[in-house]
């Protein structure tokens, strides 16, 4: 049997990370919490996880974008696939995430809530791993 | 009675009598009292010390007591002013009033009645002063909730919405069909809920001028297009038809595109809820130099002729209470609210029984340039 994918989820909602922690376990991944961004980084280093999963409005607005920025400085997280999260206005583009060219790469942006197969989808399609129904 | 600092009352009279006769008859009903025998002194003294009440005598040499009362409700617009004056006319008496003086004290007067007229003074002042705090207040309040809603009630709908994708993910497969049922249901109610609050967050940011939008050249035939795109779904499933029929072309428009799309999805969504099977919605439009007006008409149930004039109104539901909750309430108040936003207008026509037609009105994109930059609406883009 080989080991389970290992996914990095930083929220500051509990009870967000706890539901998507449930679906992310269904989906047969091995899931690593944290409840703000310099934990979210600190758990970067020592668990070394295939991909992260990143609130981008956390206690302030762009915590998620600097944790973003010190993951993808590490040579440990160069290509490793992260997905930002969004709750900002859902209605319209205004103020949906464009990032500028010189942004370090985001391989999705996921708008907060999502649905359990869209989230397992995005994942399995980074990680290469079957799609679970 | 509030628990105030002892008032401070200032006399601008240039009769020694008069100052030395207020300043005992207050001091002994505990006020601190200041003095000046002329204006300019008494200007002086009142910005310095902000005092809560000015007498000002009317007419004294140098700088006349109308100047004084014009020049001091300006600079120290909390203090409540009243005027001495030996020659009370109703003209001088209209006139400072108009200045802004709160009372006025003939001469001569009593220490009784000069008493009397401090204190309601100083109670006028109070009042000013609260009344002032509590708009401000109020103010504060209704900035502050905008971004409490957005926060502290989006947040705990995102993560129920989040669970019962996890309920269903977790327990999918062991629900039947009564379970899959209740959690599919709240789940539509809590979106809708989700719904409003943005509705309602969208309509609050309009009238407060933060909300965000982009003035560009747009074509509606082109937004008409997106919007019948994006509702004929739901009009192929109601079995609706939904037809549109256009001239080639017509004038370009000025606005923001997202903004506006919104404006035609919500009406023809609304014409949805009301149409009944094998039922019509059309969009027509219609162009002069200065305006092209959009109709979208629909063979629905229409809308009684006495309820007509609220419908824009948040929250009117034209059954009243029997309406089952269909939508967030607050749809056509945000068409009507983005209309104005645009300069445009929006108005319904019905007849009960047959259908409604909405009529929306742009301003064409010469028209709009000379006056939506000269319109009093807060514009902000981000």
């Amino acid at each position: 049997m080989t080991a389970k994918k290992r996914i990095l989820l930083i929220d500051d909602d509990k009870d967000f990370l706890f539901a998507t922690k449930l679906i992310l376990e269904k989906g047969g991944y091995e899931v690593f919490l944290a409840e703000d961004g310099k934990t979210g980084v600190e758990m970067w280093k020592s668990v070394a996880p295939d991909l992260a999963i990143i609130d981008m409005m956390m206690e302030t607005w762009g915590e998620g974008f600097s944790v973003l920025s010190k993951i993808r400085a590490m040579d440990t997280g160069k290509d490793t696939p992260l997905f930002m999260l969004s709750a900002v206005d859902l209605q319209g583009p205004y103020n949906s995430f464009e990032p500028p060219p010189e942004f370090p790469k985001v391989n999705a942006v996921l708008q907060k809530p999502v649905k359990a197969e869209d989230l397992l989808g995005y994942i399995a399609r980074e990680l290469g791993g079957k799609k679970m129904s | 009675m509030m628990n105030t600092p002892t008032p401070l009352v200032l006399i601008i009279d240039d009769e020694p009598s008069i100052r030395d006769g207020c300043r005992q008859a207050l001091e002994k009903s505990g006020y601190a009292v200041l003095d000046a025998e002329e204006g300019d002194e008494g200007i002086k003294i009142a910005r310095d010390a902000k005092p809560d009440i000015a007498l000002i005598d009317l007419k004294m040499p140098g700088i006349s007591g109308m100047e004084i009362i014009e020049i001091l409700s300006r600079d120290v617009p909390d203090m409540v002013l009243v005027m001495i004056t030996g020659y009370a006319t109703i003209v001088s008496a209209v006139e400072a009033i108009q200045k802004g003086t709160y009372d006025y004290l003939p001469k001569p007067f009593s220490p009784d009645q000069l008493r009397a007229v401090v204190r309601r003074a100083v109670e006028h002042r109070n009042l000013k002063i609260e009344t002032r705090r509590l708009r401000e207040e109020k103010e504060r309040m209704e900035k502050s909730f905008i971004t409490f809603v957005s926060h502290e009630m989006r947040s705990p709908l995102v993560v129920i919405r989040q669970y019962i994708e996890a309920l269903k993910a977790v327990a999918g497969d062991r629900l039947d069909r009564d379970m899959t049922e209740i959690i599919e249901r709240c789940g539509a109610r809590i979106q809708s809920l989700e719904t409003l609050v943005e509705h309602w967050l969208d309509i609050s940011r309009i009238g407060e001028g933060s909300f965000a939008w982009k003035k560009e050249p747009l074509n509606l035939l082109q937004l008409i297009g997106r919007s019948t795109e994006e509702m004929a779904p739901i009009c192929e499933e109601k079995g609706i038809l939904l037809k549109t029929d256009l001239p080639d072309q017509l004038p370009e428009i000025f606005g923001d595109q997202e903004g506006l799309l919104r404006v035609f999805t919500n009406i023809i969504g609304n014409a949805t809820k009301y149409t009944p099977e094998n039922g019509r919605i059309t969009l027509t439009a219609s162009s002069d130099d200065y305006y092209v007006t959009v109709r979208i008409s629909d063979t629905g149930t229409g809308i009684p002729a006495d309820k007509l004039p609220f419908i824009f109104e948040p929250f009117f539901r034209v059954k009243g209470k029997e309406e089952r909750q269909r939508g967030s309430g607050l749809g056509l108040t945000f068409c009507k609210r983005i209309m104005e936003l645009h300069g445009g207008e929006i108005a319904v026509a019905s007849t009960e029984g047959q259908g409604s037609t909405f009529l929306l009105k742009f301003l064409t994109h010469m028209r709009s340039e000379q006056t939506m930059d000269h319109s009093a609406t807060p514009i902000r883009q981000f």
